[in-house]
């Protein structure tokens, strides 16, 4: 009997031991957020990102694969501001997975951790695709990055704590890189200030307002929907009265319409990443944002 | 004990002086307002305009030959339609469940299409659903016809589930396996009342002084096993599904009117569904669907002729078909699509007699849509229908239909996300 219970003991230890040496798995709805949880949790923690960073961040297509990583996961980090209203929530209902559940300590909204800008007084669908919390594309302010860095460090404290003083000097090691990052970026993008440019959609207005650039119109006429001639007319009227210097294209909307302008105008087309894998040379979150810098200065 | 009471009293001599500094903001409206609880409400419009080679008339005198499909007021008809109105509502009802409701509006008739709740805390990767819903079995079952590609239902379901498609109450439990590929099994026991293949209502046997009992209980039990896998820029979704449920059906037969009919017996459906879907850059994709039904029935077939004598007889079905469709996604707005279907096997045996009747029964379907945001499409389709029989004389003739609808769907609201 009492071999029979030793045994059971050291099995029971030895599972437990298992359990605890098993990294946090987490699910990150976009790989900008895969990346800052690996530059925090390093070999503690296993990522797993859903959304391609090329692909349009609004209409990801809900792969049935990514139910089971959901399934498998200790915490789900997404964007939030909306950003995943039209692919997340039949995921998240079906993979049966409680611990991740919206209300859940599995379960993270990085918005909540910034400050998000145009919230609008009042919403309608004749205004295209509008986000009554706000422009969700606040990732794309650098000095945003941070207290969401400092939100997934205490949150993965909070979920391993015995891993807590790893998790405080990697968050450390990053936020004092990133300090210095800044610091660069700022005086990179200096000699912008003022500019006038034309984005396709509002990807990028925590960016260019960051570092006080002033924005003419976008090629879109409405959030989400495709330029119409009509609206390219209007736009070709305002550039026209009050030139601009750049029209900022993403990777993943056609780029007709603002090639078009630019070559009437003479303004310069830059195509810009907005996440982590958006084109090659962005393979983290530090070259994101030095490849923001580097396209529009160069 | 005492000290504990003045300690508290002391505290709170210092919180109630600092409460009260608080400027308190005066709450706007009632103090009892729920107003921000108010769930998800959507309401979705299908219009069509309809244009067919055949008169409503003899429309509605088509049928299946060897299924039993009723088509007295077959729809849509021709011209002008307004398909429906849905109005959906969803809420977490508190953090364990969360619920689900479809109602179903149509000019004169107001139905509760689904009515469900959802289990989220369920642990070990199960999830319990019960209420009125649409069954999981095969791929486009559980999908409301707003989701869909095309404009109709495919024709194998159609003709094995009814216009309403397999849509019961009952209970779900599914569970999600904990491995890295994607596994999902799902087992429902539903109450089993459909037009088309399963029935729970006896009906007596005047002659025989006995009745076909009515089933106690679940009539019907539907089981499936999805897995998906990507492969590069596609995902593979498989969905294995099976139902087995008692039939029971009966036409003006126990009134003892001439001509009437009944059928007591069980009926197995098992389906195999693939859906590719492959993404070429951030806008356009390709989508492959194909879904393949095999239905045998089993039991025995009531009639009353003109002499009101019930004649009976034993009665053995074994049929099956399919649908295949492609659907390309061209641009940010524009998607069009193939759909070929086919009742195929159709092997009624009556009293070890097996009916002549005809098989490969196909159907021709293209449509091209225009989603001027994801709120709002307009599809233009066009069926090609060589399916559908006509009766003279006992003599069987297949009549070619055209079907041209314009069909115009919105959605307004707080309306859900789609699934995959």
């Amino acid at each position: 009997m009492k071999r029979y219970l030793s045994t059971f003991l050291i099995c029971a230890a030895f599972l437990s031991f298992l359990a605890s040496a098993r990294p946090l798995h987490v699910v990150a709805a976009y790989p900008y957020i895969g990346d800052l949880v690996e530059k925090i949790g390093g070999s503690n923690v296993r990522v797993f990102s859903l959304a391609r960073g090329d692909y349009n961040p609004h209409v990801i297509i809900p792969r049935p694969s990514f139910i089971a990583h959901i399934r498998g996961a200790d915490l789900l980090i997404i964007s939030g501001a909306q950003l995943e209203i039209g692919w997340m929530p039949p995921l998240l209902r079906q993979a049966n997975n409680p611990a991740v559940q919206t209300g859940e300590p599995g379960f993270m909204d990085l918005s909540q951790y910034v400050t998000l800008i145009d919230v609008p007084t009042s919403v309608s669908r004749e205004q295209g695709d509008v986000h009554p919390e706000g422009n969700p594309h606040f990732y794309l302010d650098p000095e945003n990055i941070l207290p969401i860095a400092k939100a997934i460090k205490d949150k993965l404290i909070q979920l391993d704590s015995r891993n807590a003083s790893y998790y405080e000097s990697r968050y450390r090691e990053f936020s004092d890189l990133w300090g210095k990052k800044l610091v660069e970026w700022t005086q990179k993008m200096a000699p912008l200030r003022n500019t006038r440019v034309v984005e396709y959609h509002k990807n990028y207005d925590y960016f260019l307002r960051r570092y006080k650039l002033q924005i003419a119109g976008t090629v879109e006429p409405l959030p989400g929907i495709p330029p119409t001639s009509k609206h390219i007319e209007h736009l070709e009227a305002v550039l026209t009265a009050a030139p601009a210097r750049f029209i900022l294209q993403d990777v993943y909307n056609p780029d007709d319409a603002s090639r078009h302008l630019a070559e009437k105008l003479n303004m310069k087309l830059v195509v810009l990443p907005h996440d982590v894998g958006s084109v090659k040379e962005t393979n983290s979150i530090f070259s994101l944002f030095d490849e923001l810098v580097r396209r529009m200065t160069e | 004990m005492r000290r504990n009471i003045l300690l508290l009293f002391l505290l709170s001599l210092f919180v109630m002086p600092a409460r009260s500094q608080e400027a308190p903001t005066p709450a706007q409206g009632s103090p009892f307002s729920q107003a921000k609880f108010v769930p998800d409400i959507s309401l979705i419009l299908d219009c069509s305009y309809l244009h067919r080679n055949i008169s409503d008339e003899q429309n509605s005198g088509l049928f299946l030959p060897g299924y039993v499909v009723s088509r007295e007021d077959a729809l849509p008809r021709e011209s002008f339609n307004l398909n429906y109105a849905e109005i959906t509502f969803y809420s977490v009802v508190d953090p364990y469940f969360e619920l689900f409701a479809v109602c179903h509006l149509s000019e004169e008739h107001f139905h509760l299409e689904e009515a469900y709740w959802l289990t989220k805390k369920l642990p070990a990767g199960l999830q319990l659903k019960a209420g009125k819903f649409l069954s999981s079995f095969g791929r486009i079952n559980e999908l409301h016809t707003h989701y869909w590609d095309f404009a109709d239902r495919p024709l194998v379901h159609q003709a094995m589930f009814g216009e309403e498609g397999l849509n019961e109450i009952g209970a779900r439990i599914t569970w999600v396996a904990p491995t890295e590929i994607y596994l999902l099994a799902g087992g429902e026991m539903l109450m089993g009342a459909n037009e088309a293949s399963f029935g729970r209502t006896g009906f007596p046997l005047p002659q025989e002084k006995r009745s076909i009992s009515s089933v106690k209980g679940p009539g019907l039990f539907v089981g499936y096993l999805e897995s998906s896998v990507d492969i590069g820029d596609a995902s593979v979704l498989v969905r294995l599904s099976g139902a087995h449920g008692t039939t029971r059906s009966e036409e003006d037969f126990s009134s003892g009117a001439p001509m009437g009919r009944a059928f007591a017996g069980s009926t197995t459906v098992l389906g195999g569904a693939l859906t590719v879907k492959h993404t070429l850059d951030a806008i356009r994709y390709i989508s492959l669907q194909s879904e393949y039904l095999w239905r045998h029935t089993d039991g025995t077939s009531y009639f009353n002729d003109f002499t009101q004598q019930v004649q009976q007889s034993a009665l053995d079905n074994r049929q099956s078909g399919l649908y295949a469709q492609a659907v390309m996604k061209f641009d940010l707005r524009v998607r069009g699509g193939l759909r070929f279907d086919l009742l195929q096997g159709n092997e009624v045996t009556e009293n070890g007699q097996r009916r002549d009747l005809p098989e490969n029964l196909p159907r021709f379907s293209g449509m091209i849509e225009f989603n001027p945001t994801e709120f709002s499409r307009v599809r233009l389709q066009y069926n090609y229908d060589l399916s559908r029989y006509s009766e003279t004389n006992q003599q069987l003739n297949r009549m070619t239909v055209h079907e041209l609808s314009l069909q115009v769907n919105l959605a307004i609201g707080a309306h859900g996300a789609h699934s995959f």
